[in-house]
């Protein structure tokens, strides 16, 4: 439960960065002209058409790493227990990923941000934006549906993540504690507008940095160390069994 | 018109084929060549029908919501979650399963049902015919498996497959309508709106209105719809549509513009000089549009293919299913037979040409090179002898003096005389008589009392004497006996193939001029180009031998044959084809119309009627003969892509056929690999965007070539008749 809730911790400051492009979406759907019970429905709406799209990243993370691993639906711990080579191979890349990700958070790598904004493109936000104009009732799930879907290094790092779990219910879970942490602060964002101040959306970045950086870190031990039991058995011993 | 309008898709203007998608948008009837490009014109142009636009990727975003959490539950299922204590809860999931599935299968794939609908009762079965049988078994088998508790659910399968097809076929029309940006400027003459300033005040109207002596503004980075003269204000124009010349253009005061160049820095005023369906312009439009329409021949095969391809398929997918079944539990048997449907859908195959030979047409078209169809490029490509006719082809069609013989009097005195006369011609030689003073600085003396002898020269009073300038009966006429050595050097340089005019004053002959007809200034830039990219070169001429062989071996050609007539150039030409792939020739298109249609590929230089007559194929702008080298650059490029998106697209089908008929194949996996596909050719056709621009050969006099024979008036004729 432990590991859940720092992926939520996670998610909820790196949102933080997320509040500068999702934010904005969030910001352009706006209120519904029915009343704050149909404004906090519409961005609930949203945010759940974005949840499942993390969560179905998830799961597919984590079986594909379930596939590429032999050894299937034995029991994994995250320092404990003996991993074989494909998985250690997995836990080392993912690690590196989410370094790299952190890093790039921190400002000190470039290719990574000219990677996610190249990739996708212009065509599919602009595509976007025809929907969040639209006032039919399943507009913000299809638009939240495509959200998750657009390039963000901060998804990307926790799908590595989920990959590196080797099985779909905990890639899953994790995409899905990542995702609800991102809750709060979109909802916000969906409600209050932009009222956090830039120095304090730069503060949650570094945050968010840390948090990946120490996942990283962490995914990238499994797969170094020998033997990973003696690393660490208080930090984060309650990954799923 | 409005039916070859009708025959290009509305979102990526290439033409829809054979299984066209027709909708009504907005009130207005509009064909579409895919699904695809259906939703994304409907984006694309989402401010005027918004809710419409939107309700498309809502049903995108609704069906990936479904698909996605039916996936998940799959996912937790085939990853063993739901197993020991747990599998109590299975049946209750299959019933979720359903209920999310109903509406996925509802909305996406609507419109997949829709299409084989309606081509069914035509009588023709497509591909989305494949698409709806495999998603129609694998959901049907699973709604009867819930019903009766049974505990295999393929929902992920059906949905799975028609989100990838969905979303493949988007892609593919995005990379169709990134293609269709070059060419959408070559459809828009007659569409496009100028502004034409009326009583002082500037009215939009739609450029098939504007009529001769109105006046139009053009703003800087607009396109000129007309042609005129420009009245007020000054700036470049980018006329390499019209004319091939890369180089940006000075439009002073007082200039001519071109319909379809580009204003580049400055706001111009026009007055236009006639009717704006009657440009050069809107005739390359129309043409490229035409050309667009026609299928290749190696298109129509594939599509021959598909037609006969599909119903195989159905009944290779029932023998699988009938086969697997007697081994195998029912459901793995059927699921082995939709991945035999899916994956042999033959998308890619109808993609594989249009999308690159219609690249390559505009591209052409964008730099004044007018293609008829897209088998004269496959044609273009299997060029291996391009025959050349001499005059107004390799040379500029317009003499000049070469030589200047006289009985010992300057030269300069010949000529100065000469061109005082020939000041009062109008006869080509005479023209090039006066050019040749020019050239040498040569002021001209008066002249008095000239009159012209029809079919013998001119006579007139020059510096206070009689000066004759003409033939030989003209010299005879005026009895100015001509001396022996005057003769002899006149007949040698008439059996050159030289012409001649004899200069008579004081009573005798005195000098002879020679003029010969020259090179194009590129042309043996052109020629060595072509030889570099292996063809063989010859020169059919009906000019006397001794003028070709001159001209032949300047530009370094071996094989001339002249003194022919159309016929019997037209008799080589057949015998060559026997010796060669394909034979293209290049003429002036004025006189060689039958000979240019004999040719496999018929190259017309600087007159675009043959194109509309149908006598030549290619049409290469006014001086654009060193675009030649280029265009089969590019035919072979389209060539080999549309060959290798053909042996990719049938390849990969085979190839995940046999897979699939032999059960290794998932169908989701196969609904993947064939979304790839599509893509892939789509990317491998987009390469064709990267090919390089023609490169002028450095030849200083080209631009002044180019603008003597810019009075040619190329296409009015076909303008006025269309």
């Amino acid at each position: 439960m432990t590991y859940y809730l720092v992926v939520f911790a996670a998610g909820f400051a790196g949102s933080f960065h997320c509040v500068g492009m999702c934010g904005g979406f969030a910001c352009a759907l706006g209120r519904d002209p029915r009343g704050h019970g149909a404004t906090a429905l519409r961005h609930l709406i949203y945010n759940c058409g974005r949840l499942t799209s993390y969560c179905f990243m998830g799961a597919l993370a984590g079986a594909l790493g379930q596939i590429i691993c032999t050894r299937q639906g034995a029991a994994l711990t995250l320092f404990g227990g003996s991993l074989d080579a494909v998985e250690r191979a997995l836990a080392i890349v993912a690690g590196l990923l989410m370094i790299a990700m952190a890093l790039q958070f921190f400002g000190l790598l470039r290719v990574f941000h000219r990677l996610t904004v190249g990739f996708g493109g212009s065509t599919f936000a602009m595509a976007l934006r025809s929907l969040l104009a639209s006032r039919h009732h399943a507009a913000p799930l299809a638009f939240g549906v495509f959200n998750g879907f657009l390039p963000c290094p901060l998804v990307y790092a926790f799908a590595a993540e989920a990959a590196s779990t080797f099985q779909a219910l905990p890639g899953l879970l994790t995409m899905a504690a990542f995702g609800l942490g991102t809750f709060p602060a979109m909802l916000l964002m969906g409600g209050v507008g932009r009222v956090l101040a830039p120095a304090w959306r730069q503060r949650g970045v570094w945050l968010a940095g840390t948090c990946i950086l120490a996942l990283g870190l962490v995914t990238l031990g499994r797969g170094i160390a020998p033997f990973g039991a003696h690393m660490s058995h208080g930090l984060l011993a309650g990954h799923p069994a | 018109m409005s039916a070859s309008a009708e025959s290009l898709c509305r979102h990526c203007l290439l033409p829809v084929g054979a299984r066209a998608l027709r909708q009504t948008i907005g009130g207005e009837n509009c064909a579409f060549c895919c699904y695809g490009c259906s939703i994304a014109f409907q984006v694309k142009n989402g401010r005027t029908e918004e809710w419409e636009a939107a309700w498309l990727l809502i049903r995108l975003g609704i069906g990936g919501f479904l698909s996605m959490n039916i996936m998940l539950f799959s996912l937790l299922i085939y990853g063993g979650v739901f197993t020991g204590a747990d599998a109590r809860v299975l049946p209750t999931i299959d019933v979720l399963l359903l209920i999310l599935a109903t509406p996925a299968v509802l909305i996406l794939g609507g419109p997949f049902l829709r299409e084989t609908l309606v081509e069914a009762a035509r009588g023709r079965l497509t591909a989305s015919a494949l698409i709806v049988l495999g998603v129609g078994a694998a959901y049907v088998y699973s709604a009867v498996a819930v019903a009766e508790r049974n505990a295999q659910v393929y929902f992920d399968t059906a949905t799975m497959v028609l989100m990838l097809f969905t979303l493949g076929r988007y892609l593919e029309a995005a990379g169709r309508a990134r293609a269709a940006r070059d060419l959408a400027p070559l459809l828009a003459a007659e569409r496009e709106n100028v502004v034409v300033v009326q009583d002082g005040a500037e009215i939009s109207r739609p450029v098939r209105e504007v009529e001769a002596g109105m006046l139009v503004r053009v703003r800087p980075g607009e396109r000129i719809a007309v042609d005129g003269i420009v009245v007020e204000g000054s700036s470049h124009a980018d006329e390499a549509v019209i004319t091939g010349e890369s180089r940006p253009v000075e439009k002073g005061l007082g200039a001519a513009v071109i319909a379809g160049s580009i204003n580049l820095e400055g706001s111009l005023l026009l007055r236009s000089s006639g009717g704006g369906t009657a440009t050069r312009w809107a005739q390359i439009c129309r043409s490229v549009r035409e050309a667009l329409i026609r299928r290749s021949p190696i298109q129509r095969l594939g599509d021959r293919a598909v037609a006969v391809a599909v119903p195989g398929v159905v009944l290779m997918a029932a023998l699988t299913v009938l086969y697997w079944s007697q081994s195998l539990p029912l459901d793995r048997a059927m699921l082995m037979g939709v991945a035999v449907l899916v994956v042999a859908c033959p998308c890619a195959v109808g993609l594989a040409a249009p999308l690159a030979t219609s690249l390559a047409i505009g591209r052409l078209a964008r730099h004044g090179c007018l293609v008829r169809d897209a088998a004269t490029l496959e044609a273009m490509a299997r060029v291996g002898l391009v025959a050349f006719d001499k005059t107004g082809t390799l040379t500029l069609g317009k003499p000049r003096v070469v030589a200047i013989e006289t009985d010992g009097v300057a030269s300069a005195e010949a000529l100065k005389l000469a061109a005082g006369l020939e000041r009062h011609s109008e006869h080509g030689l005479g023209r090039a008589v006066l050019s040749a003073a020019a050239e040498g600085g040569i002021d001209l003396p008066p002249a008095r009392d000239v009159r012209v002898v029809p079919g013998r020269g001119i006579v007139g009073n020059v510096g206070g004497g009689i000066v004759a300038a003409g033939n030989l009966a003209l010299m005879r006429a005026m009895c100015f006996p001509v001396g022996a050595s005057l003769a002899a050097s006149a007949r040698r340089a008439e059996a050159n193939g030289h012409s001649v005019i004899y200069v008579g004053w004081g009573g005798e002959t005195r000098a002879v001029l020679s003029l010969d007809d020259t090179p194009v200034p590129e042309a043996r830039a052109t020629i060595d180009a072509l030889r570099a990219r292996g063809l063989r070169m010859t020169v059919l001429t009906g000019d006397l031998a001794p003028a070709a062989r001159r001209v032949a071996a300047a530009l370094a050609i071996e094989d001339v044959r002249a003194g022919l007539t159309p016929e019997d150039k037209r008799a080589i030409l057949g015998r060559h084809r026997w010796s060669h792939d394909a034979v293209a020739m290049v003429g002036d298109g004025l006189n060689d119309g039958p000979v240019l249609v004999e040719a496999d590929v018929g190259i017309a230089v600087g007159t675009a009627t043959d194109l509309a007559r149908e006598t030549a194929s290619v049409v290469l702008p006014v001086g654009g003969l060193w675009l030649l080298p280029w265009i089969i650059g590019v035919a072979r490029a389209v060539s080999s892509t549309v060959r290798t998106n053909l042996l990719w697209a049938f390849g990969y089908n085979l190839v995940a056929l046999t897979l699939a008929a032999l059960g290794m194949l998932q169908p989701i996996i196969a609904a993947a690999i064939m979304a790839g596909s599509s893509v892939l050719v789509v990317l491998n056709s987009l390469r064709l965007e990267r090919l390089p621009d023609p490169v002028a050969p450095q030849v200083p006099e080209r631009v002044a070539a180019a603008d003597r024979l810019q009075a040619a008036p190329a296409l009015s004729a076909v303008a006025e008749r269309s």
